[in-house]
């Protein structure tokens, strides 16, 4: 790792103003657990990082029940899985959050460096899609709110602006006879990035679907929402043929990423086993388990 | 480029370092500035958690992280388990039950699971898997790793 300057501000101003003043050779620092790989291995070599550890805007969890869930960005994946406010209100957040890569990098990483990172490989952006997030985000010229969806740009790439910085992260209420239920494939028990997810939430009168959000994540270059298959649930009384049919929807709409992990045939099977997974789970509906086997956890 | 003051508690003792640099991993920083060699450096790249250390009670993967990181906070290696000559009840299972061969990803393996008995201190053995999948062993085969540590959880609950 090359050598840096180890920037520490105070406010979201004052780091606002570091950034724009050293442009690309500055690199946040959240956790680190990301940036710190890619700088050994040379991918990025900033002579600057602006640590965020000191600016107390960007810490804690809170929840109001009309606004919904405040997560601060600095929030590490631990905290997530730990709030009795997230394990309350959107338990499908907290079971996401605890499964994220391991011990060790949950005690160390945060979700907003996780969102800001625009790795699609890994859990927290497509759960929180499909729970409708925005995020608020901030420079020294001040401050806007926008959806997650406009948020993640493309691979590896954020709206953010040079100067900007991710503040909090914005979960709205979930509706009443709400859930939601995220489910992962990974290649092998031991590997922590998954290589297909689905995240669905779902409002409904037991196997009557009232409304749902579905969003595949892992398998795309940024996560993203089913619309179709979300309409073919609104309205519909679930059974195991129609799980079966919303699954091939979900499938058939991805433009899945090809590379070493795997081939975009076999990520696209992959997230129809894992949509037929979700929807069996969330209503409680047995489907056809002739699927090929798969380490979900 | 800039350097930094490290004062922190590691193994219960204060400690002070100058003019430590800002990429200064704490890996490195405990087993070239501080001497504990307990901690051992494997893929350094986040995967095989050999170099797992507890700050502030929280297993870390001390090569995803800067030494920086660790001013005013409390580390502890696996140098810090045992109490004088007396082995955490961890080492003497990891002894006893075969939960190691070459050793070399042993001290992570203890802090983790340290850390994770201490949350949990009756853990099932896939609660012991999930909580030490952040390392890795390339001798074991796991299952004895596993055995020494609901053996030693039995013997921590019985207050050994």
């Amino acid at each position: 790792m090359r050598e840096f300057d180890f920037l520490e501000p105070a406010t979201v101003a004052e780091a606002s103003r570091m950034l724009a003043g050293l442009g690309d050779d500055a690199r946040i620092f959240a956790g680190g657990t990301a940036l710190m790989l890619a700088m050994r291995q040379r991918m990025l070599a900033p002579t600057h990082l602006v640590s965020l550890a000191g600016i107390e805007a960007l810490r804690g969890i809170d929840f109001d029940a009309a606004r919904g869930l405040r997560i601060g960005a600095l929030a590490r994946h631990c905290d997530v899985a730990a709030s009795p406010l997230v394990r309350r209100h959107f338990p499908v957040l907290a079971s996401m959050a605890a499964r994220v890569a391991n011990p060790q990098v949950r005690n160390q990483g945060t979700l907003g460096g996780n969102l800001c990172y625009g790795d699609p490989s890994t859990d927290p952006p497509g759960c929180l899609l499909a729970l409708d997030a925005r995020v608020l985000v901030a420079s020294a010229r001040g401050e806007r709110e926008l959806p997650l969806e406009a948020f993640l740009v493309d691979y590896f790439q954020t709206a953010l602006e040079p100067d900007e910085l991710l503040v909090e992260i914005r979960v709205p209420p979930m509706a009443p006879g709400s859930e939601g239920v995220y489910t992962r494939f990974l290649r092998t028990a031991a590997e922590h990035r998954p290589l297909a997810s689905v995240a669905l939430v779902a409002q409904r009168d037991g196997l009557l679907c009232h409304t749902a959000r579905i969003a595949v994540g892992a398998s795309t270059p940024i996560p993203t929402r089913v619309r179709r298959a979300e309409a073919f649930l609104e309205g519909r009384t679930m059974d195991a043929s129609a799980v079966a049919q919303a699954a091939a929807i979900v499938a058939a709409d991805i433009e899945p990423v090809s590379d070493a992990r795997g081939d975009a045939d076999f990520r696209r099977r992959m997230v129809e086993v894992v949509a037929g997974r979700t929807m069996g789970e969330l209503f409680g509906i047995d489907i056809d388990n002739t699927e090929p086997e798969g380490a979900c956890a | 480029m800039s350097e930094h003051r490290i004062e922190c508690t590691v193994n219960g003792e204060p400690v002070a370092v100058d003019r430590v640099p800002s990429r200064r991993l704490l890996s490195d920083f405990l087993r070239d500035d501080l001497h504990l060699t307990g901690t051992k450096r494997g893929c350094e790249t986040g995967i095989c958690g050999a170099c797992s250390v507890r700050v502030d009670g929280e297993v870390v993967k001390s090569c995803l992280m800067l030494a920086v990181q660790v001013r005013g906070r409390d580390v502890q290696t696996v140098e810090g388990l045992a109490r004088g000559e007396a082995l955490h009840p961890l080492q003497e299972s990891f002894m006893q039950c075969g939960g190691l061969q070459c050793g070399y990803c042993t001290p992570g393996f203890l802090m983790a699971s340290c850390a994770m008995l201490e949350t949990n201190p009756s853990p099932s053995a896939d609660e012991v898997r999930h909580g030490l999948n952040g390392n890795l062993c390339r001798c074991t085969g796991y299952t004895q790793i596993v055995e020494s540590v609901l053996d030693a959880a039995e013997k921590m609950r019985h207050g050994n």
